[in-house]
């Protein structure tokens, strides 16, 4: 037997379809006409971007440089509907709540975004009278927009600003010359776009400050075997593989990471 | 001026005219759907919010066709898709306007997307008995993230390399599936020449077609139950009542039922 709840909507279902069969309008012409509209304005806007992006550099670049899993530089940036996520991962630190900021957060939004019918059961469909439900859609639209600007603004440090930072690191470091050529590579290889490094990096991903990498004593068979595949030595990790770098030059990070024992 | 009585030649004309539909219509029934899906009455109060669906649905064709002309320069290859994409934008004829509206196409998708979401939510249209419908959109959207996501490694530049490869090794990091998830992606340990094939199938072939699926089941379940008036209105179809309903046809605002709504001769 039906609840009185049930019973409740289904009548307001049916005088839903009577109100519309009697007071309503058909489709064709009158919402189509809006629609058509609105569809045209959409299309409209496409084109505009299309020709403002190729006239102007105002959405920046075409094409970026071919890929090269080799490079020595580059952005891991997403195309800006992932701006959230992509900031998201900056607050969660690896490796303890990152799976939070990369799987946890996103999933359970996903679940609540689904199960939405289900949580509010209520028949009430006006604004003033769901309070909760409005201020949560508000928390969520606001703290994604946030995050969004925040990912769109964040600045990844260039190369040739960190490579002048080297000489400080080895005062503050204290490192030994042969650790020197590593520094600057490990400057201007792309490492400081996730990890940091005194206070220098973009802390993204969730990807370790390396200032006391060394203190760890891990060895430099480990770094560059980490370096060639981060995920193997280091389950989950979503560091990506620098085996293309080749042998020597992860030889050179691997002495500058063990030698980064912390400012003293 | 029109003849109220149709002459015998006209008849015989129009029934000649209309026999292709006759002939579609005993056979499928579709001209009588179509018929249905125009001339079915909405809410009298319906507004422009509730055009952020069809925006969405039209910024999906946008891409269907656009995506359609892109895959026949397109070359799937590492080798030779940063040049294919070079190719389309500066040599094929207008070439850089159809990748411009696929590129731009995506976003204006996925916020028109949101939007829409926004509206149902604020009009409290997801509740009974509209609850499938509302978990159908809910994963039309993971979908159609996961097509931008997928369509960000065609150019294969050096941003669409990177974003995919920390992209990849993201999805890695859930448990249970997150590893192998991120090797099917890979199509192996490195991304290479079956990463892009893989993305490009993704791509093009099985997320469109998630897509089309769910859309189709979304405009079903939009026509089968109607759509909401604003929850402000003071004529909102369903609304509760203290007096019974009013006559039809009795006034300005209250117009002649539907049989009458038909095309006029």
């Amino acid at each position: 037997m039906a609840s009185r709840r049930l019973e409740e909507r289904r009548i307001a279902f049916q005088r839903y379809k009577d109100d519309v069969k009697r007071e309503g309008k058909p489709f064709y012409p009158y919402a189509m006409f809006h629609d058509t509209v609105m569809s045209l304005v959409v299309v409209g806007v496409i084109v505009g971007l299309a020709f403002v992006w190729h006239y102007t550099d105002l959405l920046g670049p075409s094409l970026a440089d071919k890929a090269d899993p080799g490079t020595t530089s580059f952005v891991p940036r997403p195309d800006w509907y992932f701006y959230f996520l992509f900031y998201l991962l900056r607050i969660f630190k690896w490796p303890n709540s990152v799976i939070l900021g990369t799987v946890g957060i996103p999933t359970i939004l996903l679940m609540v975004l689904i199960a939405m019918p289900f949580i509010d059961l209520r028949a009430e469909r006006r604004l003033l009278r769901r309070p909760i439900a409005i201020v949560a859609a508000v928390l969520v639209a606001l703290s994604m927009g946030v995050l969004t600007y925040k990912g769109a603004t964040a600045k990844e440090p260039l190369g040739a600003e960190l490579r002048a930072a080297v000489p400080g690191w080895v005062k503050q470091e204290k490192l030994p010359s042969n650790a020197v050529p590593g520094a600057n590579l490990f400057a201007t290889s792309g490492c400081l776009n996730c990890h940091t490094y005194l206070g220098s990096g973009g802390s993204q991903l969730g990807a370790p400050n390396l200032s006391a990498e060394g203190a760890k004593n891990k060895g430099i068979t480990f770094q560059i075997s980490h370096l060639k595949c981060p995920s193997c030595v280091n389950k989950g990790s979503p560091m990506p593989s620098f085996a293309d770098f080749g042998e020597a030059n992860l030889r050179k990070l691997a002495i500058f990471l063990e030698a980064s024992k912390g400012p003293k | 001026m029109a003849a109220r009585q149709k002459s015998a030649r006209r008849q015989q004309l129009e029934s000649t005219l209309l026999y292709p539909l006759d002939w579609l219509e005993e056979r499928s029934g579709l001209v009588g759907a179509t018929k249905y899906f125009l001339f079915r009455n909405v809410p009298g109060d319906v507004n422009w919010m509730q055009t952020l669906g069809s925006a969405t649905l039209t910024a999906f064709l946008v891409q269907a066709l656009t995506g359609v002309i892109l895959a026949m320069y397109y070359q799937p290859d590492p080798n030779s898709a940063y040049e294919s994409v070079q190719h389309i934008t500066n040599d094929v004829t207008l070439g850089w306007l159809v990748r411009g509206m696929h590129r731009w196409g995506a976003s204006i998708f996925i916020i028109l997307m949101f939007f829409h979401m926004a509206r149902v939510f604020l009009f409290g249209a997801y509740k009974y008995p509209r609850e499938l419908n509302w978990i159908v959109g809910a994963l039309l959207l993971p979908t159609a993230l996961l097509e931008g996501f997928s369509g960000y490694l065609l150019p294969y530049d050096q941003t669409a390399y990177w974003a995919t490869v920390v992209g990849i090794n993201i999805n890695g990091t859930a448990p249970f599936l997150g590893p192998f998830l991120a090797s099917f992606l890979r199509g192996g340990a490195e991304i290479g020449p079956d990463t892009l094939a893989r993305f490009y199938s993704l791509h093009m072939l099985l997320l469109p077609g998630a897509i089309l699926g769910l859309i189709g089941l979304h405009l079903y379940l939009v026509v089968r139950l109607g759509v909401s008036s604003p929850p402000w209105s003071g004529d909102a179809a369903g609304r509760e009542r203290d007096e019974p309903p009013q006559v039809p046809g009795s006034g300005l605002v209250n117009p002649a039922p539907r049989g009458v709504t038909k095309r006029p001769d």
